[in-house]
């Protein structure tokens, strides 16, 4: 969910801001020391990637219709520091291309969907591989949990702003964004696995690319 | 495929469009957070930061139609989130009703609480249409590098937007073979389709971003992108800057 201005107060935007600014650098610095700048031209067409895979949409119930984020399999495939470069780039682009979501937002926007969201998959995915002793279907159960975790805590995060905002009712915000994310999430996390399965089945080097 | 909306009004010439992208974002930003600082209720401050902003969209001799149509981005994420506010801020009730066992009713503070976040949602919404409307991509990126946004971030930025009307088109290639194809019956194969989907879209977008890179390598690349263009802070910019910053002003004094 892509926050626009207006919805979390300056006190938020600004703390938000700091931290994703803090995040990003460290990203910066963690993917140049392992890729170097020579990798930048593969960066942009996977953030470009994202940003196509998150048009493609799919029925939900009842003539609405869900997209795809993309922040857990980013993670999973590439690592969560890259994953955090590679969304922020396609939030910063979503943002000044698209008005979706604000500029002050941008920070929030980061935040959640990038650096969260990267983090949280990765780490569920990473432990429940080791839980299941590195298989195949460890390796499936973690993504699809951890896309659906990645999901969740994003919406969590925002229904947490919003609501320091003053915007909305914690209660609300709550129920509003975490309960819809919550099923939103299992989408998320079938389509993750169900990607991996297939990159496993074609192209089973491209899961050992974790750069950084 | 059609991508016509984008970058559609940032060719023109005016002397919005004509200002160092540097004084454009840092004026955006600021305009923002003055609105996001003002106190809920000042009508005042909304009207004149209403004036300025479409000043500016005057000045950048944007059509006001396509401006307006462009801010509904917003109405999504208000009936979302904003909408139920009023029902369930706790305050004066100036509406209510039962149905049955609940009641249901609207407040004072709730309502108020809608109005001001719709109005600087609003507002915001503008000024980043403004702002994007009226500088080249290519020139916001390099405001953004002079800002001291790390280059590789930029360079990434700017690579995804050379990419991806490629990737999109191939995308939507994708969706309408698959909607012609009886998409959509069976839920559980929604996931199955929708994931080989994406995956066949990461594979072929990997193997072109290697033919890219492999590409540049041979022509040369070592990671370094030479430019030609030279921002320049004119007397213009200082011009619009300080008028700005004193139009922005305006409102704090009001208040006191």
């Amino acid at each position: 969910m892509h926050i626009p201005d207006g919805f979390i107060n300056a006190p938020v935007a600004v703390t938000t801001g700091a931290v994703a600014v803090a995040v990003v650098v460290v990203a910066v610095k963690m993917t140049n020391k392992k890729i170097g700048e020579k990798q930048v031209p593969m960066m942009g067409v996977l953030a470009a990637f994202i940003f196509a895979a998150q048009m493609l949409n799919f029925p939900v119930v009842g003539g609405t219709s869900g997209h795809f984020l993309g922040a857990a399999l980013a993670a999973i495939l590439l690592g969560p520091w890259s994953s955090v470069l590679i969304m922020s780039a396609v939030l910063v682009v979503q943002c000044l291309i698209f008005q979706d979501g604000g500029l002050l937002a941008l920070g929030a926007n980061i935040t959640n969907m990038g650096i969260v969201a990267s983090f949280s998959s990765y780490y569920v995915y990473k432990g429940i591989d080791v839980l299941l002793k590195h298989g195949k279907t460890g390796m499936l159960v973690g993504a699809g949990v951890g896309a659906w975790f990645s999901v969740v805590i994003a919406s969590l995060l925002c229904a947490a702003e919003l609501s320091m905002s003053g915007t909305s009712p914690w209660g609300i915000a709550l129920v509003a964004m975490g309960g819809i994310h919550v099923i939103i999430g299992i989408g998320e996390g079938l389509i993750t696995a169900a990607v991996l399965s297939l990159i496993m089945a074609t192209r089973a080097d491209l899961l050992k690319l974790q750069v950084a | 495929m059609k991508h016509s909306f984008i970058d559609q009004y940032s060719g023109l010439d005016s002397f919005v469009h004509r200002l160092d992208p540097r004084t454009k974002i840092i004026a955006s930003i600021a305009v923002i957070l003055v609105i996001l600082l003002t106190p809920p209720g000042s009508w005042k401050a909304f009207a004149i930061y209403l004036l300025i902003l479409l000043g500016w969209v005057w000045m950048a001799r944007l059509p006001f139609k396509y401006v307006l149509k462009r801010s509904l981005v917003i109405l999504p994420f208000v009936v979302m989130i904003a909408i139920f506010i009023p029902f369930f801020k706790e305050g004066n009730e100036i509406w209510g009703w039962n149905v049955w066992a609940w009641h249901i009713g609207i407040t004072y503070e709730g309502l108020a609480v809608l109005v001001n976040v719709i109005i600087k949602g609003w507002l915001s919404m503008l000024c980043l249409i403004v702002l994007t409307s009226s500088s080249k991509f290519a020139d916001l990126l390099q405001g953004m590098y002079r800002l001291k946004v790390p280059l590789i971030f930029v360079q990434i930025i700017s690579f995804m937007y050379r990419y991806i009307f490629v990737l999109i088109d191939q995308a939507m290639r994708m969706q309408m073979a698959r909607d012609s194809r009886n998409f959509g019956v069976n839920r559980w194969v929604i996931f199955k389709t929708m994931g080989n989907m994406i995956g066949m879209l990461f594979i072929r977008s990997y193997e072109r971003g290697e033919r890219i890179y492999a590409a540049m390598l041979s022509r040369g690349y070592t990671g370094e992108f030479p430019t030609t263009s030279r921002l320049r802070f004119r007397l213009t910019d200082a011009c619009f800057a300080t008028a700005l910053a004193m139009l922005l002003i305006c409102p704090a004094i009001f208040w006191w």
